[in-house]
């Protein structure tokens, strides 16, 4: 027999951890249906509130006992309203009916009090109610303007909107400025190198159990060394890790650079804009166009970096935890101190995004623990300092080799240990004791 | 030829001694049997002959070397807990056994397909673990051990979760490798199957050694003090002695063994004056009652 390298060994343990796991139907869906969700999270909201703003047709009798305001609602959208001399009673029996959607009834006193009543079937959602307020507010205060014999054009100005473009500035000249588009970059990458983390550290975990709770553990301990075991199946799943991300940053390319500028063309179309800009009038919440802004490529590489090297920093305590349980239900106590780490970034996201430079953001991107996510955010949201970013390689790979030396002393004890239910404090003891 | 060689190895876990200056050695194409009783410190003992721990002091050698990470590919181990992945192929999980043991893919698919076809499980090969009873389970397990064709085959209690019919399968392929020139290392309880299968044995307990040497010589050093006699008529006779120990007793027949010099012949005598004995037979001690015997003195040892 031909005695093959111990580098042949990790290779096989690898090979086995990647495609045991690719192969999985859950690891299949989860690639593909993962990009589609993330989409819909960030997507479907925008599209609801652009297009579900008012989209219903919906027919509403105006009552007007001030005889003046009403024509200049019923023309703010003559599709929608339609002046009418019946009496409530009437337009409460067409409601009923459903011929009607609704009718409002503007009091004649209505300038004064600025109170309207609105009557209708019930429901109808929040765009509805704000639509019809907006309109009527207006109408209202042109008329109150107007009344107080302010001049034509001075109303027009008044009405005139404001926005506020950010504009960025580099060596070429200044380009729009996506602060808040990046901010939401960061946050989304942020978020998903967190759900990665925890993910795929408990699959080594769970591995690692599985392997010591079925008592395979002894047999694969008399072929290969703790230290190629417990690395092989680190690399193995990561590498299936990568497999993922890889496919998601290759499928947000294409979407990105094909399917977003249609997206965004749709979103930029005049007549839409238009009618967003009247929902919103006053309390401007939307950018008044929309468009995607280009992600650069060292956001990707960044993030695959620091997706990496966070998975194997925690990956590494995750192995370390599993090995010194017996069963699944014992590791919840003594994953939790490593857990907590990963939870603490997710935290301070939103202060790091609101502050990418301040001195505290700084700090805590730096900090290994919480490097993984919190400087992914600041990527993205900021131009950081190259040698804050070299830095923060540097720290991740000694962490990553500490972690790594400390992980393979419990393990190599752990596996072989069975019964008694260990702490912190036992580990600890390994670490010192494995020589 | 000795191929295996255990050098006064110790292994302490922080004040505990699990092994405690243990020293053998195998020869090539024999069957050595590792004894004693639960927590006695075999399993440690093997493994710091698996190269899965390292001895504190002492050594172990194979083949000629200090055993390491080269050696192991030689070893098949099946130890006493064991198990395999659940959701996994049998093929995969035995291609996956073979290769971690440094065979090629194709080796090690070829051997698991052969091995399958010999024990009568070829139809297996694409079911999971899960599926398959305790039984089909152990088979399994038993290829992943002597998949590889290893030298040295280290089977810890081999038979337990099979019934007699597979039981006989795998002593009959422990046998045939033994002719084939392997050496194995079996640890059991079940002292007939040391006295069927081994050549030599070595007794530990607390993590000392407290016998050792080849099988035959053992019993034969223990002289032959046992009596096994059967009759026809009244048991009382046996009564009238004091110094018998029995090893088990019914209404004809006893199996017992004398001390304190008390004569066989006096004894038969005695019975002979009542009954009608058809068996008298004087033999040696079997291992079972060895190993009790040496296990208890020790612990009264200690303890004195």
């Amino acid at each position: 027999m031909n005695p093959k390298s111990s580098t042949s060994k990790i290779k096989t343990i690898i090979m086995h951890e990647y495609l045991t796991k690719v192969k999985t139907k859950g690891f299949i869906i989860a690639t593909i249906l993962g990009p589609l969700l993330l989409l819909a999270v960030i997507f479907v909201p925008i599209l609801v509130t652009m297009l579900g703003a008012d989209s219903t047709e919906r027919k509403i009798a105006i009552v007007d006992y001030t005889e003046k305001l009403g024509k200049d609602i019923v023309n703010s959208d003559t599709s929608k309203y339609f002046l009418t001399n019946y009496t409530p009673e009437t337009l409460r029996k067409e409601v009923l009916n459903g011929k009607l959607d609704g009718y409002l009834v503007i009091p004649k006193d209505f300038l004064k009090r600025g109170k309207a009543d609105v009557y209708t079937m019930g429901g109808g959602g929040i765009g509805f109610l704000n639509t019809l307020e907006s309109n009527v507010r207006e109408v209202a205060r042109k008329e109150r303007l107007r009344e107080a014999g302010v001049d034509i054009s001075v109303i027009k100005l008044v009405e005139e909107g404001v926005n506020i473009n950010t504009q960025k500035i580099t060596k070429e000249g200044t380009e729009k400025d996506y602060a808040e588009a990046y901010a939401v970059v960061g946050y989304v990458f942020g978020f998903i190198i967190y759900t990665l983390m925890l993910l795929y550290g408990s699959f080594v975990s769970r591995g690692v159990i599985e392997e010591k709770a079925n008592r395979i553990i002894e047999v694969i301990a008399s072929s290969a060394r703790p230290f190629e075991i417990m690395m092989g199946k680190v690399i193995g799943i990561g590498a299936v890790g990568l497999t993922q991300v890889l496919f998601w940053v290759i499928l947000s390319g294409i979407l990105l650079y094909l399917i977003a500028p249609m997206l965004g063309g749709m979103v930029s179309d005049p007549e839409l804009l238009k009618s967003q800009m009247m929902n919103q009038n006053q309390n401007m919440m939307m950018p008044t166009s929309f468009e995607i802004p280009s992600i650069s490529p060292w956001i990707f590489i960044a993030f695959i970096f620091y997706f990496l090297s966070g998975y194997f920093l925690y990956a590494t305590l995750f192995a370390a935890v599993g090995s010194a349980v017996d069963q699944e239900s014992d590791a919840q106590q003594l994953q939790f101190p490593i857990m907590i780490p990963i939870i603490i970034p997710i935290l301070l996201v939103g202060y790091v995004i609101s502050n990418p430079e301040s001195t505290i953001s700084i700090v805590l991107s730096l900090f290994p623990l919480f490097t993984p996510i919190l400087m992914m955010v600041r990527v993205a949201a900021t131009p950081v300092p190259l040698w804050q970013i070299i830095a923060s390689i540097v720290l991740m790979l000694g962490s990553f080799y500490g972690c790594v030396w400390m992980a393979a002393r419990i393990y190599r004890v752990g596996i072989l240990m069975y019964g008694k239910k260990p702490n912190l404090k036992d580990l600890f003891k390994w670490v010192r004791q494995a020589g | 030829m000795d191929i295996l060689k255990v050098n006064s190895i110790v292994k302490r876990f922080g004040d505990f001694e699990a092994v405690s200056k243990v020293s053998f050695s195998v020869g090539q194409g024999t069957v050595f049997g590792l004894l004693g009783p639960n927590g006695a410190g075999k399993t440690t003992t093997i493994r710091m002959m698996t190269n899965i721990l390292k001895p504190d002091e002492g050594e172990v050698s194979l083949f000629g070397e200090k055993v390491g990470s080269l050696q192991q590919n030689r070893i098949g181990y099946l130890p006493e807990e064991r198990g395999l992945y659940k959701k996994i192929k049998v093929i995969d999980q035995l291609i996956y056994f073979g290769q971690l043991k440094g065979m090629t893919r194709s080796d090690s698919q070829l051997e698991a397909r052969k091995w399958l076809k010999k024990l009568d499980a070829e139809t297996w090969e694409t079911k999971k673990i899960q599926e398959l009873s305790k039984g089909m389970q152990q088979k399994v397990q038993f290829i992943t051990t002597i998949l590889h064709n290893p030298d040295l085959l280290i089977l810890d209690e081999p038979f337990s979760g099979f019934d007699p019919i597979n039981t006989e399968i795998i002593k009959k392929i422990i046998s045939d490798l033994k002719t084939e020139g392997k050496t194995i290392i079996l640890s059991t309880h079940i002292m007939e199957q040391v006295e069927q299968l081994c050549d030599s044995i070595c007794l530990i307990d607390k993590g000392k050694m407290i016998l050792s040497g080849m099988v035959r010589e053992i019993k034969k050093n223990y002289g032959r003090d046992t009596i096994i006699m059967e009759w026809d008529g009244d048991d009382s006779f046996l009564n009238e002695f004091s110094n018998i120990k029995y090893i088990n007793r019914s209404n004809n027949r006893a199996e017992f063994r004398i001390t304190d010099g008390l004569k066989p012949m006096e004894l038969l005598n005695k019975a002979s004056q009542k009954n009608n004995i058809y068996k008298f037979e004087l033999a040696e001690p079997s291992l079972n009652e060895i190993f009790i015997d040496v296990v208890t003195k020790q612990g009264v040892d200690n303890e004195s």
